[in-house]
């Protein structure tokens, strides 16, 4: 049984209209797509901040909003928990009471308190007021509270987007040892691939208030994406590296059972480690090359072709999905198409480190 | 030299005072702090008039806020009967419509204040407290209240103060009786009225200086402690 149906009709009077249905199951689920695509606003109905005109949404067998029998529970018996782009921390309390406050009111079992304040590492915090936290804190604090609150459904709203890379990472890491913990169905919206790539298992993808394709993460993703994102890079190389290693004095690992030598700082970063690396990065050869100082050479298959305004895009099944960006004369001249065999190169130097 | 004691009149006057305006802020700061949310957090039908009928003992001359208060609490007025059939409640000629005619008006200053404080709120965060499972009641007193609490407490000041000072609506309703309505402001205004208490017109203004500037300080003091409070490490 799926955690959450969504369907829903809304119209408003800025003249945008929502249009979407899909559902989410356990594990997390990305709402996926470009700012305005309606996204926060799926988020907003679920959580029962606007009411919808027309449309269903049920919570496993909890009915939270139907225009036909009238039903619509007002936020705070929806049993979801919110966690919000810009945290919206209580400022007259302190970080134990924003996060008591949930699982006070709460009428599901409660979460371990202790456990929670020791996955996320709040233990020191907890006197301090929000306003004497950095923002990565802040956003710690706002994700235990949401948690606490045990929900049937985590929300999260571009929680990572107000934050920079190297704390976005972290947060990342910690957002990942909760959801393994409590495993909580989370819905999560984000505009942005490589957040999604790490995070979700399913993905849902919008464009101006409707869906443009959901489903697993990898085929679903690598479609829309083409679709939805007609803007500089394109679609993004995103991809966990296993099997760290020093080899002869360079690092190795491996990426869906292919060896990948890498730069030496990888060795020092903590698992787990993912890489990421534009398309442009990826050059195609009909043939094995002997005697070329690229050393990441992959064998796979085309899968499609896709054209995105004046760029072509090479979707490669090595194992693993690979986009490669090619010039369309290059396309024409190795007769790029479905099925045909290639080799990826990837220049280790292009590979950038995210952990 | 003067003499600096306060006869039992005097002491009679001034607990009335005080007595009146307590009376007025205790009573209509629940009213207050609902209408005040409602301005700062509610679009309604009608919005325009109620705000113009809160201010308008404000720009009415009291004397014609007193006389309506007079007619519509009178015996013979709708809310004056109803008060009396019901509860058993006579307002005119006693402490208690000099009560309402405070609280009347030091009503506009409340809410202004008060709505201030709740607009500066911000919603957001008591949406998130909804999606915490806390109702509406709940997230008023938990959040809102908390976090508008200052501007509550000057609005609460500054009717009090307001209503010290209510001179011409309690003469019309309430009347000018010692030890019953013989509030300060009346109290100096008689003794102005006869012959050689200059002495005694003093001490009762010294004493309703010293009553305002004390309370205004109270207040002010709260403010600065809820300030250190919320910025205490």
């Amino acid at each position: 049984m799926s955690a959450l149906e969504f369907r829903c009709r809304h119209q408003f009077r800025s003249g945008f209209e929502l249009d979407v249905q899909f559902s989410v199951a356990a594990g997390v689920t990305a709402l996926y797509g470009p700012s305005g695509s309606g996204k926060s606003t799926c988020l907003n109905l679920i959580a029962g901040v606007i009411r919808p005109q027309t449309g269903r949404i049920a919570l496993g067998e909890l009915l939270l909003s139907d225009a036909v029998s009238r039903v619509c529970l007002s936020p705070e018996r929806r049993e979801v928990g919110v966690v919000f782009q810009e945290h919206r921390l209580f400022p007259h309390l302190t970080v134990a009471e924003n996060l008591r406050f949930g699982q006070r009111r709460q009428t599901r079992p409660p979460i371990d308190f202790k456990k929670l304040i020791e996955i996320l590492e709040l233990g020191e915090l907890l006197t301090r007021y929000p306003r004497q936290l950095s923002g990565g804190q802040q956003q710690r604090v706002a994700l235990g509270r949401g948690i606490l609150r045990n929900p049937r459904l985590l929300l999260m709203d571009e929680p990572l987007s107000a934050l920079d890379q190297q704390l976005k990472q972290r947060i990342l890491s910690y957002l990942e040892r909760a959801l393994a913990e409590w495993q909580i169905p989370t819905l999560f919206v984000s505009h942005d691939q490589a957040d999604v790539r790490r995070l979700a298992q399913q993905v849902v993808v919008l464009e101006a208030g409707r869906v443009v394709t959901s489903g697993s993460l990898q085929s679903t993703l690598d479609r829309a994406v083409t679709v939805a994102m007609q803007s500089h890079p394109g679609p993004l190389n995103f991809l966990r590296v296993d099997d760290l290693r020093m080899v002869e004095g360079h690092c190795e690992g491996t990426i869906g059972g292919h060896r990948l030598r890498l730069p030496a700082a990888f060795a020092a970063a903590p698992a787990p480690v993912y890489v990421q690396f534009l398309p442009s990065d990826v050059t195609l050869s009909r043939a094995h090359i002997d005697g070329l100082s690229v050393r990441n050479q992959w064998p796979g298959t085309v899968r499609e072709v896709v054209r995105m305004a004046d760029r072509l895009f090479v979707a490669v099944d090595v194992g693993l999905p690979l986009w490669a960006e090619v010039t369309p004369e290059s396309a024409d001249e190795l007769a790029l198409a479905a099925e045909v065999p290639v080799i990826c190169l990837v220049k280790t130097a292009a590979l950038e480190l995210v952990c | 030299m003067a003499d600096w004691t306060f006869t039992a009149e005097d002491w009679s006057a001034i607990g009335l005072s005080v007595k009146v305006s307590l009376t007025a802020v205790i009573v209509s700061l629940p009213v207050g702090m609902a209408v005040a949310w409602m301005l700062a957090r509610k679009k309604f039908r009608g919005k325009w008039l109620v705000e113009t009928l809160i201010n308008l003992p404000l720009v009415l001359p009291p004397v014609v806020t007193g006389y309506l208060l007079l007619v519509a609490l009178g015996r013979r007025g709708l809310l004056g009967r109803w008060l009396d059939h019901y509860l058993g409640l006579q307002l005119v000629f006693d402490w208690k419509g000099a009560a309402v005619a405070s609280a009347v008006m030091a009503f506009p200053l409340m809410v202004r204040a008060m709505r201030l404080a709740f607009s500066a709120v911000d919603p957001r965060l008591e949406q998130a407290a909804r999606t915490l499972g806390a109702g509406p009641w709940d997230t008023f007193f938990r959040i809102t209240l908390p976090l508008a609490r200052n501007g509550v407490i000057a609005g609460a000041i500054l009717a009090f103060a307001r209503a010290l000072g209510e001179f011409g609506a309690t003469i019309m309703i309430a009347g000018d009786t010692p030890g019953e309505t013989r509030t300060v402001p009346l109290a100096i205004y008689d003794l102005l009225n006869s012959p050689n208490a200059d002495a005694h017109v003093w001490r009762l203004l010294l004493a309703s200086i010293a009553i305002a500037a004390s309370t205004m300080a109270a207040g002010e003091y709260l403010q600065r402690r809820g300030a250190e409070d919320s910025a205490a490490s």
